[in-house]
């Protein structure tokens, strides 16, 4: 694993903004407000098509843009792994993020966390033999890079308004099979955590221990 | 220059003191090289507390030392000081940069001691250290430096170490008993009479310091004690994610997927390599949190104990120089210098 600097003019994302969010707390899905998948999946399929007979009609390539069980570039398998791969990762119901000038970390429920740091100002981009990530400022928006082998590409995008109520995290994932990236839009509303009379903490050598008292 | 009085002698004995500062834990200023270079910093402290305890144990098993102590910060003169710097440790490699200087300024060691430990070698024993090695390789060391000495040159190095700790306390009476050479050695230029009551009492206040030293020690032998479990296990697991990322990277790099391009199978696999990857990354930040959820409240009771303890020395010292520098006034007509 290794960290190198990333150039903020290649990558368009800076370590720090003067309107960057606070992100940090408990954030729970909300479905009603978040994308339907199959209304996503509608359109990325209807934008293919159109992009396809403009090719068509350009003369670039063969009409029709997806074609189902055909074994080329945007073929139905492809299309439907891109989706079910992007569907696969927005689906985190639970997030908890903590937040500090130098560092930022994503805890999603089933995955990996996604972690940011800033510390000497500039953007770090962790590399590993499995991909490589990168992180930083889009103004008030913080976005998280993965480049996967195999011409894979996902990409986080979180938001959040003045009142930090809502945050929405838009992932978008991209595959060198198909000509268009898949998006998915999701809403989480902020909540508190119950107000117990207990608070537990992970230990090494009892695991998680809880103990009574005030938080 | 005849030797120290005969109850200066008396109250040494044949053996060097060992002082043992806490290590340096070597941890960067720079955040981002402590990102990089995956040091946990509260880790790092504790672990410069814990070592020269586990270095403390195996030279109190060798003969031939006199006390072994570990301190808080550097005290005037010990007769043997050892430092320690952590350069790197995890659950598979500890690598320590130690230096041994004598009351008399020579230095005695300053080297790197490195260990590598598996899996295998954590037993599941607070008594056991993995790295048992590398304390063992130090203190063989220091032995074998200190069985070239010979008795009249450790016994110069206690009067040096005695002469310099008076100097400190009392510079108008002790101030001229050393001279520094150019490298930086002390050398004794001449000896206190016979039954010199200065001396007696500088004597007598050093042996109420060690009995605070000793105060002191306690806490971190304490400390290390109470430690011990939640470290080694920390170490143990940190070694074994190692060597399951080792292999982890091995397979999945040797590996060739059937999966179609582009199809979902070929794109799981992918991401979950990734994420899988990175959960194995990040239990060890869970496995430092629990760490430090566990050891901290000890820790800073104990640091705080330590460090009252260490103030109310500070103090004494004050006392104590002031106290002395009166008795010099009121034995010899001088006035102290400030």
């Amino acid at each position: 694993m290794a960290c190198s600097d990333a150039p903020r003019q290649q990558t368009g994302l800076q370590a720090r903004s003067d309107s960057a969010a606070d992100f940090s707390g408990h954030w729970e899905l909300d479905y009603g407000q978040s994308d339907n998948t199959q209304e996503r999946v509608n359109v990325l399929v209807r934008e293919l098509r159109q992009q396809a007979e403009r090719r068509s009609q350009s003369g670039q390539g063969p009409a029709g843009g997806l074609v189902i069980n055909g074994n080329g570039y945007n073929n139905g398998e492809s299309v439907s792994g891109l989706v079910r791969l992007t569907d696969m990762i927005a689906r985190t119901a639970l997030l908890e993020i903590d937040q500090d000038e130098d560092f930022i970390r994503v805890r999603r429920e089933e995955d990996s966390d996604l972690t940011c740091e800033f510390y000497d100002d500039s953007l770090r981009q962790l590399e590993t033999p499995f991909g490589s990530e990168l992180c930083g400022w889009r103004d008030h928006q913080l976005v998280f890079r993965l480049q996967l082998p195999g011409g894979l590409s996902i990409q986080h995008v979180m938001t959040t308004g003045a009142s930090r109520a809502r945050l929405q995290l838009t992932t978008t994932v991209r595959t060198d099979q198909v000509s268009m990236p898949f998006t998915i839009n999701r809403v989480y509303n902020r909540f508190l955590p119950g107000e117990r009379d207990f608070r537990c903490e992970m230990t090494l050598t009892r695991g998680r221990v809880c103990t009574t008292g005030p938080r | 220059m005849g030797p120290l009085s005969a109850d200066a002698q008396e109250s040494q004995g044949a053996f060097l003191d060992v002082g043992l500062l806490v290590f340096d834990p070597g941890i960067p200023a720079d955040k981002a090289a402590r990102s990089r270079l995956g040091i946990f910093p509260e880790i790092r402290k504790s672990e410069a507390k814990y070592m020269p305890v586990i270095l403390r144990d195996v030279l109190m098993q060798q003969a031939g030392w006199g006390a072994v102590r570990v301190l808080p910060e550097l005290m005037d003169s010990p007769e043997l000081l050892v430092t320690g710097e952590i350069l790197h440790s995890d659950g598979q490699q500890l690598s320590l940069q130690i230096r041994a200087q004598d009351a008399a300024g020579v230095l005695w060691l300053d080297a790197v001691y490195e260990g590598l430990a598996t899996p295998t070698d954590y037993t599941g024993s607070p008594q056991s250290d993995p790295f048992l090695q590398v304390y063992e390789n130090i203190a063989a060391d220091l032995q074998q430096v200190r069985e070239r000495l010979g008795a009249a040159r450790t016994s110069t190095i206690r009067e040096i170490a005695l002469l310099r700790y008076a100097a400190a306390l009392a510079p108008e009476v002790f101030g001229d008993y050393l001279v520094v050479g150019e490298s930086g050695e002390y050398m004794l230029q001449r000896l206190p009479a016979r039954g010199d009551p200065m001396l007696e009492r500088i004597i007598r206040l050093r042996e109420q310091e060690y009995r605070f030293i000793d105060t002191v020690d306690e806490q971190y032998v304490n400390l290390s004690d109470a430690i011990a479990p939640a470290y080694l296990l920390w170490r143990e697991y940190s070694a074994e994610q190692a060597v399951f990322v080792d292999d982890f990277e091995d397979r999945v790099l040797g590996r060739k997927s059937r999966a179609r391009p582009g199809s979902f199978a070929a794109l799981e696999q992918t991401y979950n390599t990734y994420r899988l990857s990175r959960i194995h990354a990040q239990d060890l930040d869970e496995l430092a949190l629990g760490f430090n959820n566990e050891v901290l409240p000890t820790s800073l009771e104990i640091s705080g104990t330590v460090y009252k303890l260490s103030g109310t020395l500070e103090n004494q010292y004050g006392e104590w120089r002031d106290i002395l520098q009166q008795i010099f006034a009121l034995e010899t007509g001088l006035t102290p210098s400030p």
